[in-house]
């Protein structure tokens, strides 16, 4: 049902409009830290799955035509993630589940004879999850809320090789200021899920980083179109002597759907 | 070429980033693992006041002894770290590994066992039923329904109770036997209550710690007890049995039950453990739990020490007879007598 919505999202948007729709897979690496539950660094694995779609602002453009290009375009994605990770004495199992979504828009500078295109942006980025402590006598829980403003930027390259085409991105995003669910340090966890919002604080750089950039290759074959690259995400918040963190570093793996696009275009002839 | 050598390049810079480990945290070693463990329990535990127990004293005397466990020999640590947390005497404060849980077991050392089962099977529970987590049948020729629950990790549910009011429907009154009910689950507790109250009711507060000081405490927070969703409430005379190891979310409802209607409670001290339980995390893995959240009843009272109640009734191990049992009998018949509402 999960993977239902992904590709409904991405896939329902604007049958008409020129976009693209590309559908990932992640598996990885997963660091955390969450203090409420235990002072230790968990270490494991991470899989995810999401779908990322991106779409100029006008609805018929003229893309490549008339020499006039859309300078704005707007990206959006669905990601969730689901990883569990271990204590360095393997004694106990923190599984989490996240769930992230998020809407930006870019201003495009193109560097069109060197197929270079430059882009930054805002980005709404929500997010959320929870951690469940398997082991622990209690069964703990953890939460975690976030909706922040964020800055995006990127850097794209296309080129072209014998018989295929290539673009090769490389995009960040960073926090700059929102809100987020930060539990009591003296909460139990039978109150986990009582009054989030009395535990919503303001969230900027000064309180909670999160760093989100990712290495992509697409390459676009005859009749079809893949994605492999490699993500990085990181996430640290805290308040008074509790802190939280979590890394996870994967391997992407996606098709691009590109709807409405000149078939006879590829990456490289903009 | 160029381009492969570009992408290499940066997918090393990726990764690359660093994964730390924050600030605070003691290493992995006897005394680092001590010191966690110290500082968890100066931070959250809730009852160093309440006890008088000076903890900082308790520190300064298991140093020296944490230092001298050799390293590697993990046994010694936990039987050290175990004595360092018993000295709490708190049922809810134990440290888990893979090879061990230590325990508390001083704060019902001393006190009458006033509970066989053995007994109370062979000659009052005979051919019992069993609905949900509680064993019932009539007892004293069908005079009086007897309800035994062992414990609050099994739920005993308003339908459950239902059935066994329903079969109770000719006795003067209901024993609600909690001897020997170690705790569980409050909701569990707060469930098998709700059958005796004729109306919403404050059965009790909590406090949160919610700073470091050992007196950081929230404000009192009131805890509401539902009436049961069953059609009609017991009206009739109940009488809650307990005994030292009476503990936990037991404790709770023997605090609770002396807010219903007609109720008495009889047996001996229950054991306490009135503090909510919380667990973290030590450097080693190892998970300690400990008391992290006070509780009291509707008077305000800390149930930590345990419930005193009404009647105190002590069982005679030498006979095959329950003698705590045969007086909440007597009780009941005497109750329903002198009640008029029935």
């Amino acid at each position: 049902m999960l993977i239902g919505l992904i590709l409904m999202v991405g896939m329902v948007r604007a049958e008409n409009v020129e976009h693209e729709s590309i559908l990932m897979l992640r598996f990885g690496g997963s660091w955390r830290q969450d203090q409420y539950l235990s002072p230790l660094l968990y270490k494991g694995l991470m899989v995810g799955i999401g779908n990322e779609w991106w779409q100029p602002f006008r609805k018929e453009t003229k893309l490549g035509q008339a020499g006039k290009l859309d300078n704005w375009e707007h990206v959006g994605r669905l990601d969730v993630r689901f990883d569990w990770t271990y204590n360095p004495t393997q004694s106990n199992v923190l599984y989490a589940l996240q769930l992230q979504t998020g809407w930006g828009a870019n201003y495009v500078w193109r560097f069109v004879e060197h197929g270079v295109q430059v882009f930054v942006g805002p980005y709404l980025d929500v997010s959320g999850g929870i951690k469940y402590h398997a082991v622990s006598v209690n069964k703990p829980i953890s939460l975690d809320l976030m909706v922040s403003a964020q800055a995006m930027a990127g850097v794209s390259y296309a080129f072209k090789g014998k018989k295929t085409s290539y673009r090769l991105r490389y995009m960040v995003r960073f926090n700059l200021i929102g809100v987020d669910y930060m539990p009591d340090y003296w909460q139990s966890y039978y109150e986990m899920y009582e009054e989030v919002l009395g535990k919503v604080r303001c969230a900027g750089m000064w309180n909670h980083r999160t760093l989100h950039h990712e290495l992509t290759l697409d390459m676009q074959f005859p009749h079809s179109t893949w994605r492999v690259g490699i993500c990085h995400d990181y996430d640290e918040y805290g308040q008074k002597n509790m802190m939280f963190s979590t890394e996870q570093v994967a391997m992407v793996v996606g098709t691009c759907f590109r709807y409405k696009l000149n078939p006879k275009k590829d990456f490289a002839s903009f | 070429m160029a381009n492969v050598r570009l992408y290499i390049v940066l997918l090393l810079i990726v990764c690359t980033a660093c994964t730390h480990r924050f600030d605070g945290v003691e290493d992995n070693t006897p005394i680092g693992n001590m010191e966690c463990l110290w500082r968890t329990l100066d931070d959250k535990y809730c009852y160093f006041e309440e006890k008088s127990i000076d903890w900082q004293k308790v520190h300064d005397e298991y140093v020296p002894k944490v230092k001298s466990v050799r390293s590697g020999d993990y046994l010694a640590l936990f039987d050290t770290l175990a004595n360092m947390v018993n000295s709490l005497n708190d049922g809810h404060v134990n440290i888990y590994s893979n090879f061990d849980i230590s325990r508390c077991d001083s704060w019902y050392a001393g006190y009458p066992k006033n509970w066989d089962w053995e007994v109370v099977k062979n000659y009052y529970l005979t051919d019992y039923r069993i609905a949900g987590g509680a064993y019932y049948n009539t007892i004293a020729d069908g005079q009086v329904g007897y309800i035994y629950v062992g414990s609050f990790e099994q739920v005993v549910s308003a339908n459950n109770m239902a059935y066994i009011l329903r079969s109770f429907k000719d006795c003067k009154g209901v024993i609600v036997d909690v001897r020997d009910n170690g705790g569980g689950d409050l909701e569990n507790a707060y469930q098998l209550a709700a059958t005796f109250f004729r109306q919403d009711t404050t059965v009790g507060y909590w406090q949160h710690k919610n700073g470091r000081g050992h007196n950081d405490f929230s404000s009192l927070e009131p805890q509401q007890l539902r009436k049961s969703k069953m059609p009609s409430t017991w009206l009739r005379p109940v009488v809650v049995l307990c005994n030292r190891k009476t503990y936990s979310a037991a404790n709770f409802f023997v605090s609770i039950m002396r807010y219903a209607y007609n109720s008495a409670i009889m047996g001996g001290v229950s054991g306490g453990g009135g503090g909510m339980p919380l667990s973290y995390e030590l450097p080693n893995g190892w998970t300690v739990r400990f008391s992290s959240i006070r509780m009291f009843d509707a008077s305000k009272n800390s149930i930590e020490p345990g419930i005193s109640p009404d009647v105190f009734v002590e069982d005679d191990p030498q006979t095959n007879q329950d003698e705590i049992i045969d007086a909440a009998v007597q009780v009941i018949k005497k109750c329903y007598k002198n009640d008029t509402s029935h």
